[in-house]
């Protein structure tokens, strides 16, 4: 368990270090190749309206409550939890979340590495070489598990070379130049792309408002997936970076509206850059993950500079992949530093090897890969949100935590409407992602996998800490339920 | 460019680019100035106000009407540490009155 002996806390060092650090966890790969698609396929304008309206309703206020918790605490995703449950079993909450963000980066990691390949290629003058085939590379790559295994690796050293600095000296001192680098290469694509003859169509396939889809479920439902995955909702990433806030840190400006709002605003930046540029060179918008390992690269032999177009994009993709992996890991590194008896430099080596070693048969296959994002993204996730926000709105009570933490220094007022939501609203939409899911792949093997971590994790959490705070810490009930009734 | 762009793609990209991009600024500028004004306050007079008017009062109302919470002390502590910057420094972060201020003791 935590010892006294422990230095002091680390702190964010500046506000904008703290900004970043959000906006680089929360900005991933799917930001770049899934948000201009859904947005397109979706009613456009209309679907960012919805996704806009969730953004508001659900995203912002979730992370408000996330980042409050970390930063009334000072403590990680288990400590949080316990201090909203008391001591016992129920702080397996905060163990499930533990092992979700654990699974995540074990198929997470790999993904990185494909990012990491392509932007070393694209050094190398790969894609524009004559005769370069994009499909037959990737595929090539794929067949090569030793390359696989080899980027896998680099990458978790990256990520941990990065956390042994901790969070001033490696991960702020990081995310301070690369989100902004992302920026503004996402920035510069997207005024070349513009200006690429037949770019309107782009622009039109992704931004042109069909209201029509408005009043279709399935528009708001993928509006809903998009509001919660893309902003990292409920995955103990924003109460780990809250726990480093300093005392005068605002909450609710910051660690709600600017983090939801500036992530999407990524995204909405990657549909300026991409929508164009595939529209422009006729390739196929619904290329999915494929249309930037794929798609896209057949598109930089034809520009004039390409070569070095492709350095900036796959530059940029590298780096929106790895400043994720790196934030979901510290989430892991904090908690279990925290809970144990090992220093923080033990911590990192024992995670990120952890990590590598379970990533290896995602590293190796690609069908493994997909399904574990599956099986996670659908029901994983939304588990550990559930766990946080039930922990935040059925324990510690969110008029409590208004109070205590989220009005406190705060740069805007958050008033009293907030409760329902954090109570509510958020439990009762991830209770209905996780059915719909359900519903939609009923009886497949992905769907008796996901009913598998939904039993299995919280069991194993339950069991798990009720033995560790049993054996280790004095029973300590948690505050009156609720707290604002 | 312009042959595919109707009105409604037009309304899009101006949602798009006011909406997200012009909330964001807005969101980290305000929150980096305000950062910027808090350290000034800080150095002068090394503590501050840390709620609002409006905020403290709340906290006053759940202080008293849920006297046996749990958190209660620990609200009572930020409470009466706001009550005591405000009393005993200047320059303050929030706009309050002198009347405001008068209304809050320690408890």
């Amino acid at each position: 368990m935590a010892t006294e002996a422990k230095t002091a806390r680390d702190e964010w060092g500046t506000r904008f270090g703290f900004l970043m650090a959000m906006i680089g966890a929360m900005v991933g790969v799917g930001n770049i190749w899934r948000f201009p698609f859904v947005t397109g396929e979706n009613g456009g304008g209309a679907f960012i309206l919805a996704f806009l309206v969730l953004l508001f309703l659900l995203a912002v206020p979730g992370l408000m409550a996330e980042v409050a918790l970390g930063r009334y605490t000072g403590k990680g995703v288990i400590g949080s939890i316990r201090e909203c449950v008391g001591t016992g079993g129920l702080v397996g909450l905060g163990l499930v979340v533990v092992l979700v963000n654990f699974a995540l980066m074990t198929y997470y990691a790999p993904v990185v590495g494909w990012t990491l390949y392509y932007m070393l290629h694209s050094f190398l003058f790969t894609f524009t070489a004559t005769g370069f085939d994009a499909g037959g590379f990737l595929d090539a790559f794929f067949a090569n598990p030793t390359a696989m295994i080899a980027m896998h690796t680099v990458v978790m050293s990256i990520v941990a070379g990065v956390l042994l600095l901790g969070i001033k000296d490696g991960v702020e001192r990081l995310v301070v130049f690369a989100v902004p680098a992302l920026v503004i290469a996402l920035a510069a694509i997207a005024i070349r792309a513009v200006t690429l003859p037949g770019a309107g169509e782009g622009l039109a396939f992704t931004f042109t408002v069909q209201w029509e889809y408005l009043t279709f479920s399935d528009t708001w439902i993928a509006a809903l997936g998009q509001a919660l995955f893309s902003t990292g909702l409920g995955w103990g990433i924003a109460i780990t970076v809250g726990s480093y806030l300093r005392d005068y840190d605002d909450v609710p400006l910051g660690g709600g509206v600017f983090t939801a709002i500036g992530e999407a605003s990524i995204g909405i930046l990657a549909a300026f850059a991409i929508f164009p540029l595939v529209f422009a060179y006729g390739l196929d918008p619904a290329g999915g993950a494929g249309l930037a390992f794929v798609s896209l690269v057949q598109a930089f032999p034809e520009m004039p500079g390409g070569g070095l177009w492709a350095i900036l994009f796959f530059s940029g993709f590298f780096l929106a992949a790895i400043t994720s992996a790196i934030v979901i890991t510290e989430v892991l590194i904090t908690t279990i530093h925290e809970e144990t008896r090992l220093s923080r430099g033990r911590t990192v080596l024992a995670v990120c090897g952890l990590i590598w070693l379970f990533g290896l048969p995602s590293a190796y296959s690609v069908e493994f890969l997909d399904f574990v994002d599956l099986v996670f993204a659908n029901w994983g996730l939304p588990l550990a949100t559930l766990c946080i926000i039930i922990a935040i709105g059925w324990f510690f009570g969110p008029e409590r935590l208004r109070l205590l933490s989220v009005n406190q220094n705060a740069g805007i007022y958050v008033g009293s409407w907030w409760n329902p939501i954090v109570k509510y609203v958020i439990p009762i939409v991830m209770v209905f992602i996780m059915a719909f899911f359900a519903w939609e792949n009923l009886g497949e093997d992905i769907m008796i996998a996901g009913m598998a971590v939904l039993v299995a994790f919280p069991v194993v959490g339950y069991l798990v800490m009720r033995y560790i705070d049993g054996r280790e810490r004095p029973p300590e009930p948690a505050g009156a339920a609720g707290g604002d009734d | 460019m312009t042959e595919a762009m109707t009105l409604e793609t037009w309304i899009g990209i101006g949602v798009a680019i006011v909406a997200f991009w012009g909330i964001a600024s807005w969101a980290m500028i305000r929150t980096l100035r305000q950062e910027e004004q808090k350290t000034a306050i800080l150095d002068e007079q090394r503590r501050m106000d840390t709620y609002s008017p409006k905020a403290l009062s709340e906290l006053r109302e759940w202080i008293q009407a849920n006297p046996d919470d749990p958190y209660v002390g620990d609200a009572k502590r930020k409470y009466n540490e706001c009550v005591e910057n405000l009393r005993e420094t200047d320059q303050r972060f929030y706009d309050w009155s002198d009347a405001e201020v008068e209304r809050h003791d320690p408890l």
